[in-house]
């Protein structure tokens, strides 16, 4: 069995088995083929892409040294800066916004001469957990059109499940084959949960291990930028060469990147002590639970492990902790957006308040003026003790309750989300329902610990998600754990 | 009422930006009056593009900000300094927020005013109102806020306070030229007793003293004649030296502070504190008490000659070689009123510390009069001097030498025969013409008289 499909990518490309024009060729005829149903894409490259593969191939064919990610071909979450294209975050407001910039992570990827494919589709600003708030159009999760084998078949399927979020599209995108490997962001869950829903594996970094510069701003503190692939071993490569300090990004200040795996990333190397903390397991969906709780005990069976039953009762603190600071940090940056630097203008040349209001009111969509509507209440002088300070303390208490669990265990590992993916439109009226959502991956953001999802199960056609946590700093062994448990499980 | 009894309360709030070669959080220079036209200093950060953040601080920043800090005798350093958004709605801020520090230091005070604390922030950019213009050359240029105590009691008391702070910051070179626009402030100021008003947009150390001299009044005036100060915001028209109204402060601004999440939480350690205050140089107080002892300077002089690091520095050298109180009374005088004169600091005026050596030497051997040197002196700053020396210069002007008393009876006599009208005067008892007299003296003998030799010679010969 292959330990990991991108590894077997790249070896086939550095070894001229498999060229990175043809590589590429291959996944923009997918894109071309079912992108009308799944609708990940904000923008294709596919000029751009197909000149770096073919400098990729040259350097192959000339023997000169290749970059970590020769030929790998890479799609990218549209809050992600990508020099001269356009910076939507999925918004109206910037949907003409060109980036004059790389962001970091762009660089790097350049730097390892990956294969940029395209900008993809998310909630607005990142501000949702099922893709259907972009401000252009919902992506649809690819297992809505899989047959048994996880092939696309039946594009034609009236059940259209959302594929998680706001990275729905950065899962889409490597489920359906339209990429090697996808950049996606994380500020509560929105790399793991559309992982879950996907399924494939995403990973949230340790805050401050990738820099931000060039990400988009939803709330500053929880977020960060990670990897979703195929496979554990996609997502330690691709980590592998964005992480590290970057003095653009002054949170990055104490990071030292993120090792390469190893040909001994899959296998334990000593016992470890995994918490499982029945506050992951209670509120979640019976058969998914179940699922979970499965999977753990198989992988624990093959021995190398020992479980340990927790409990972390601040995890009921996690969701109104979390948004009421999200809330105040989204307002915050979502200021710059004043309706005269950015967005259409309106065509009568109305005074000031008139046009500011018409820009933003047509331009920002409903849940992130919400979300600005909240943090700009709770952060007034007259609010700010009651929300902003309180959240600020709750998220200190479960911080501090996390990091003892992680005393007693090196990982907690529970379901990443509770519930399967829904249908396109099921959840769109009630949106305390879509935070709740969001319980079990939220704390790993308010702690700012390294997290990921791998597959674990499937109920129907429906992937479910097992979430890894770790200590702060252990992300190499935390994706190392996930590589153990895909390897044992076999999904 | 009786004016003089209505009390004066002031308050300040200067900025003034730290010398650093790039902008706080980015890479972009502070030398933004030189760039080429609107937004040529700017970077994706400095602009809020979507997606920057704020680069790792400026660390040199921050030392500048420490050590003014000390200098100010600030007693309360904070060892954990806090970056904050302040959030507010104006097209010279491109992210509509602006980073502002939580205080560095608290206490200390200078002139007799005692300082609330200090802290660091970002400049705003520009936003010309008439053109429409937004300009984010300067936006993002490191500010140190030093927030005064309200205890200063006069404009001239602010005056004195402001020029000793200029002094401390030219000691330590923490900060970019005050006077080329670097340096702003607002002031709150009321009457004892009624509302305060704010006073924004004060753009020099001259602006300061001219907006509260006129707010003083202003607020003054109006208790007076019974009225109350309306409690307000209001611009300085720095050209026509007056106060404008803003707007009524109804209610408190409220810039929603949250701490900036893009940025740690900066320490201060006592050891880099002490690295710090070892390396500050002796600081202007220090300095006049020393030159009152050591050059038996009167206070004036040593205040005078301590206002300017480069002035002080050229009058201990100079006070090597001629005799340091003829030095102490040159400078003070003559020297700095000249410098005045000419909105010059001492550092401005180029090869001058030989000249004026030469100069003082010179009069201190009675080659020259005081009159003389100033003429001489003059005539160096105005660069008619060239490459000559002070001598060479009075030689080849005919300035040197002081007139005997034979010459002078002469010149005496030449003035008296060509003012017979003022010489009148003076028998019919008009004091005044006897100084017409002696300024005629004073012309025909080129300066070389000595002054009171003239008075006593003239008074003698028109008593005869």
């Amino acid at each position: 069995m292959e330990i990991s499909k991108t590894l077997s990518t790249t070896n086939a490309i550095k070894s001229g088995r498999l060229t990175a024009s043809a590589n590429l060729e291959a996944k923009i005829a997918r894109v071309e083929k079912y992108d009308s149903a799944v609708k990940a894409f904000i923008e294709t490259y596919f000029d751009d892409a197909r000149a770096a593969a073919k400098q990729v191939d040259a350097k192959i064919a000339a023997g000169k040294p290749i970059g970590k990610l020769a030929g790998l071909v890479v799609a990218v979450k549209n809050v992600l800066a990508v020099k001269d294209k356009r910076l939507t975050c999925a918004s109206k407001m910037l949907e003409n916004y060109v980036a004059p910039y790389d962001a970091a992570v762009i660089e790097k990827l350049r730097a390892e001469d990956a294969v940029i494919i395209g900008s993809l589709n998310c909630d607005e600003f990142a501000c949702g957990s099922d893709n259907t708030k972009s401000a252009f159009f919902a992506t649809v999760n690819p297992v809505s059109f899989f047959d048994e084998k996880g092939e696309i078949t039946n594009t034609s399927t009236s059940d259209k499940y959302v594929p998680g979020g706001s990275s729905g599209a950065s899962a889409a995108a490597v489920a359906a084959g339209f990429c090697d490997l996808a950049l996606a962001t994380d500020t509560g869950g929105s790399i793991r949960c559309p992982a879950a829903f996907c399924g494939v594996t995403g990973f949230k970094p340790t805050y401050g291990t990738v820099s931000r510069y060039g990400m988009g701003d939803m709330a500053m503190s929880f977020e960060q930028i990670g990897p979703m692939a195929p496979d554990a071993y996609g997502c330690a490569l691709l980590l592998s060469v964005i992480s590290g300090k970057d003095y653009r990004d002054s949170t990055t200040a104490k990071t030292i990147a993120v090792s390469e795996p190893t040909a001994s990333f899959a296998t334990s190397t000593k016992k470890i002590r995994i918490g499982v903390p029945k506050e992951y397991f209670e509120g979640a969906n019976p058969a998914v639970a179940k699922a979970v709780k499965d999977a753990i005990g198989r992988f624990a069976a093959k021995g190398g492990c020992e479980l340990v039953d927790i409990s972390i009762p601040a995890v009921k603190f996690g969701i109104p902790a979390y948004y009421l600071l999200v809330y105040s940090e989204f307002a915050s940056a979502m200021q710059k957006y004043d309706g005269l630097k950015y967005g259409a203008k309106p065509e009568s040349n109305d005074e000031l308040v008139p046009t500011v209001s018409k820009v933003r009111t047509a331009n920002i969509g409903k849940e992130c003026k919400r979300r600005i509507m909240l943090g700009t209440y709770i952060t007034t002088k007259e609010h700010k003790d009651a929300w902003y300070t309180k959240a600020l303390k709750a998220r200190a208490y479960v911080r501090a309750q996390f990091d003892d669990a992680l005393e007693k265990c090196d990982f907690i590992v529970g379901p990443t989300m509770p519930n399967l993916a829904w249908k396109i439109g099921e959840k769109a009226t009630d949106p305390l329902q879509s935070y709740l959502e969001d319980v079990l991956t939220v704390p790993a953001n308010l702690c700012g610990l390294p997290a990921g999802s791998v597959p674990c199960a499937k109920i129907g056609k429906l992937p479910v998600g097992l979430q890894v946590i770790g200590k702060r700093g252990a992300d190499y062994e935390t994706m190392s754990l996930m590589a153990q448990i895909e390897s044992s499980l076999g999904c | 009422m009786d004016e003089s009894e209505l009390t004066v309360i002031i308050g300040l709030e200067i900025h003034v930006q730290l010398a650093t070669k790039s902008k706080l959080f980015c890479s972009c220079g502070t030398e933004y009056q030189t760039a080429e036209g609107p937004n040529e200093n700017v970077c994706p950060t400095c602009t809020a593009q979507p997606g920057t953040k704020p680069f790792d601080m400026n660390a040199y920043a921050f030392e500048q900000a420490l050590k003014i800090a000390l200098a100010l005798g600030c007693d309360k350093i904070n060892n954990s300094v806090t970056m904050q958004r302040k959030h507010y709605f104006y097209p010279d801020s491109p992210s509509n927020y602006q980073r502002t520090s939580t205080p560095i230091a608290e206490g200390g005070s200078l002139a007799g005013v005692s300082i609330t604390e200090v802290h660091i922030e970002e400049d705003p950019g520009r936003y010309d109102l008439k053109t429409g213009i937004v300009d984010y050359n300067r936006a993002g240029v490191p500010l140190l806020e030093i927030v005064t105590d309200p205890v200063i009691t006069s404009p001239d008391h602010a005056r004195k306070f402001l020029e000793e702070l200029r002094a401390v910051l030219d000691y330590l070179g923490a900060a970019r030229d005050v006077e080329s626009g670097s340096m702003r402030a607002d002031a709150n100021l009321s009457i004892k007793g009624h509302n305060r008003v704010e006073v924004k947009n004060i753009n020099s150390f001259h602006g300061v003293f001219s907006a509260l001299t006129y707010e003083t009044s202003r607020q003054k005036n109006m208790v007076k004649n019974g009225l109350e100060p309306v409690r307000e915001t209001r611009h300085f028209d720095e050209d026509r030296d007056i106060t404008l109204g803003l707007r009524k402060k109804e209610s408190v601004d409220d810039y929603r502070y949250i701490p900036d999440p893009d940025v740690q939480p900066i320490a201060i350690t006592k050891e880099q504190l002490k690295i710090i205050s070892d390396s500050l140089p002796e600081l202007p107080r220090k300095k006049m008490e020393r030159f009152k002892k050591q050059y038996g300077a009167s206070d004036d002089e040593s205040f005078a000659l301590c206002m300017e690091l480069a002035m002080a520095d050229a009058f201990e050298r100079i006070a090597r070689k001629v005799d340091a109180k003829l030095a102490a009374g040159f400078m003070r005088g003559t020297l700095k009123k000249q410098l005045n004169f000419r909105s010059y600091d001492y550092a401005k005026v180029t090869a001058k510390e030989q000249f004026i050596t030469e100069l003082l030497v010179m009069l201190s051997q009675k080659k020259v009069t005081d009159k003389v040197a100033e003429r001489i002196l003059i005539d160096m700053m105005d660069g008619k001097t060239g490459a000559s020396t002070a001598e060479q210069y009075a030689q080849s002007a005919g300035l040197l030498g002081v007139q005997s008393s034979d010459e002078l009876s002469a010149i005496i006599e030449n003035a008296v025969e060509q003012n017979p009208k003022a010489v009148e005067d003076f028998k019919a008892g008009n004091g005044k013409a006897l100084q017409f007299i002696a300024g005629s003296v004073m012309r025909l003998s080129r300066g070389k008289a000595d002054p009171a030799a003239v008075q006593e010679i003239l008074k003698k010969r028109l008593s005869k």
